[in-house]
């Protein structure tokens, strides 16, 4: 049962949710569609059926968990990886080649293989900012986001050029051979063990924060990077690197479980930008990683909805992004007055360990 | 990224409300001969490429009396995960107007047997998966001889999303047109690598503009607004210069500038393909829609036509029925399995 705060800062949520609710519905209205409809329609598209549920809601979940679990791990360390984007490119590119080279290789070998492949080199992408920033000090929020421009733009190259199907007429790779396919999770559904294998892995980082060292020195570097390096026993440069690389290996496993359970083949444009709206997803989460999945599968079914809101209620997809955007901001906001109005609620200004990305908590060179 | 969707937005919010106002459940899905769905990877408001396939759509609805829906794709998971959405929805013809979706269009094909899966500009085929090929190179030659024969500067540009065949086939065709009237013309060439970067686009004509070009042709779907933008702008400053629509008559989009559009009536052609899927030919093998079926034309934009000398105007008939009976072969690149020199 919540307390009084609890409850207050529930109405304060519902409330801003309904006014947000308004302007959506108002902007559809003016666009001459029927909100009822589109909100039905999101429904249906993201709960409705059981195929809406598994074959599309928590399919589109899968890459959020991954980016999600990224961020909120480079975020805990004090890590300000923006560049989830970028280390997912990479590992997509990685999983398509590992897949393409083979061969007649089992699939106990060759599924591992293209994950590791994956995970390596969303690691590899994240080194260059980690060490720019471990090495010169430079500022990872420019690196890691100058890595993204240079991870798409490599994919972009690649299908055109070097990895271009094999009769040399559209830009993308051939599609990768069987055995490196992620088997469905459900059969006859579209969801793909991709996504035991993101809530494996949130566990995982649920029980390393919480029950091993090397999480509480991650959460203490995070915390102050000085502060931790003053007690003589973290080496925080280690750690910020640790968790920078592993940071990169989720992102680029997202990329690779995309290749490797979806599209079977490597084109541009495969993100719509899940490496960005990974922050959102983490940061909701409170960095959180067993509330990324949570909060991953409401993202994802915010995408199920708008589908089915294009399909089911004729809106056009510039609308529904629109609409799309404005939930996710309502989201956001009421998160934040929620944790505001709890804050206020509490005694004394102490610093709360698990929550979010306290602004004191920013390494000085950012 | 994100700033770039939202500039799209508020630029094309205007353009699609008045392209897709009307309702698209004009007829229930009970009362309706079949269920038709069609997928694009970009807006329906490009005044070309899609809003031409979402033309097709309402006409099966106007037409055939089918139930419609429209979906617009961005990445290749929800391209399959569109298929899933249609075909478990229990449509019976899902077009899909891109040379993108023809992987996930084989995969859905032998997931959902009983439904039919069209895929404009693809290049493979199953029992239910049914590439449409477009020869829009016999509309292009023609659009070719048009621009070798007004320009004054002897050079001609042309502008393309991404290098792909059916693209690069319409550049060659236009090429071979324009040398048709002048041997000696110079053709310029430039790919943005994006459908819909405007920016991208009316810089690419700018710099041709700069080189000496006086008429430019596009091969770009949303994008085609910045090279019609750089052609106005060239007009303005003083310049003699002309533009060429693709795709979709485009002439009443800058009526100005644009002396005339090489041409796909895709509404047609998607009436044709549900004609033979409602008689169960469709299926096993593309379908070629040219100069011949009269999908494919070149058309003068009327409130210009005089500024094309007649002399060429008499020319550009004689091709073109040349063309329509097949005694003048027109260049394109081929890519669909089967055809010589494509595995």
């Amino acid at each position: 049962m919540p307390d009084r705060a609890g409850w207050a800062s529930l109405a304060v949520a519902a409330g801003a949710l309904a006014v947000t609710a308004s302007i959506a519905a108002l902007l559809l209205w003016l666009g001459g569609y029927d909100p009822a409809r589109a909100a039905a329609a999101m429904w249906s598209g993201a709960f409705g059926s059981r195929d809406a549920i598994v074959s599309v809601t928590l399919v589109r979940s899968v890459p959020f968990i991954l980016t999600g679990l990224a961020v909120a791990l480079a975020f805990r360390a004090g890590v300000w990886n923006i560049g989830a984007e970028g280390q997912l490119y990479a590992g997509a590119i990685a999983a398509a080649w590992v897949g393409l080279a083979g061969g007649t290789l089992p699939a106990w070998i060759l599924v591992p293989a293209v994950l590791a492949g994956a995970g390596l080199a969303g690691a590899l992408w994240a080194l260059v900012p980690a060490l720019m920033k471990l090495r010169l000090g430079v500022g990872e929020v420019i690196t890691t986001i100058l890595m993204n421009f240079v991870g798409i733009n490599l994919a972009a190259y690649l299908v055109h050029g070097p990895l271009q199907e094999s009769r040399g007429v559209f830009p993308q790779t051939d599609a990768i051979v069987e055995a490196a396919r992620l088997p469905a999770l459900i059969p006859g559904t579209r969801l793909h063990v991709g996504f035991a294998l993101a809530v494996v892995l949130a566990a995982l980082l649920a029980g390393v924060f919480r029950w091993t060292r090397l999480g509480f020195q991650v959460r203490a570097v995070g915390a102050s990077e000085r502060a931790a390096w003053v007690t003589g026993r973290i080496n925080a440069r280690a750690v910020v690197l640790a968790s920078f690389l592993a940071s990169g290996a989720l992102a680029g496993l997202a990329g690779g479980v995309e290749v490797a359970g979806l599209t079977y083949a490597l084109y541009e444009g495969l993100s719509p930008g899940w490496g960005y709206t990974a922050i959102a997803v983490a940061l909701l989460a409170a960095l959180n990683p067993v509330a990324v999945v949570g909060t991953a599968v409401l993202f994802g079914a915010l995408e199920a909805g708008a589908g089915a809101m294009q399909r089911e209620a004729g809106i056009p997809a510039v609308w529904v992004i629109a609409v799309e955007a404005l939930v996710i901001l309502a989201v956001l906001a009421t998160d934040q007055m929620r944790r505001r109005y709890v804050a206020s609620r509490r005694a004394g200004p102490t610093p709360d360990v698990d929550g979010g990305p306290t602004p004191q908590a920013r390494p000085a060179h950012v | 990224m994100m700033l770039k969707r939202l500039l799209a937005v508020l630029a094309l919010s205007a353009a699609g409300a008045a392209c897709t106002g009307q309702d698209e459940a004009g007829v229930s899905a009970e009362q309706a001969s079949f269920r038709a769905a069609l997928l694009t990877a970009g807006p329906v408001s490009d005044a070309g490429w899609y809003a031409g396939a979402y033309e097709g759509l309402l006409l099966l609805r106007d037409s055939l009396g089918a139930a419609i829906s429209h979906q617009q794709t961005r990445t290749p998971s929800e391209f399959d995960e569109a298929f899933f959405s249609y075909a478990s929805a229990g449509y019976d013809l899902i077009f899909a107007h891109g040379f993108e979706y023809q992987d996930a269009a084989i995969r859905a094909g032998e997931r959902f047997p009983n439904t039919t899966f069209v895929v404009s500009g693809g290049g493979r085929y199953s029992a239910n998966v049914v590439p449409l090929i477009f020869e829009l190179e016999e509309g292009s030659y023609l659009a070719g001889m048009v621009a070798a024969g007004v320009s004054r500067s002897g050079i001609i540009g042309t502008v393309g999303g991404v290098a792909i065949p059916p693209v690069e086939g319409t550049f060659l065709a236009f090429e071979a047109g324009a040398r048709a009237v002048n041997p000696d013309v110079r053709v310029l060439e430039a790919y943005t690598g994006s459908w819909d970067d405007v920016a991208a686009a009316k810089e690419a004509t700018v710099a041709q503009l700069g080189r000496g070009a006086d008429v430019i042709i596009h091969n770009v779907d949303a994008a085609s607004f910045g090279v019609f933008q750089a052609v106005r702008e060239a007009v303005a400053g003083g310049r003699s210069a002309w533009a060429l629509g693709m795709n979709r008559d485009q002439n009443d989009v800058a009526p100005d500038v644009i002396l005339g559009s090489a041409v796909i009536r895709i509404p047609e052609a998607f009436l044709e393909t549900a004609y033979a899927w409602q008689s169960g030919a469709l299926g096993g093998r593309p379908i070629y829609f040219g100069a011949t079926e009269d999908v494919i034309d070149f058309v003068l934009n009327p409130a210009l036509v005089d500024r094309v000398p007649a002399e060429l105007r008499a020319a550009l008939q004689t091709a073109r029925a040349r063309i329509r009976s097949g005694q003048l072969q027109v260049p394109r690149v081929p890519f669909v399995e089967g055809e010589p020199g494509v595995r």
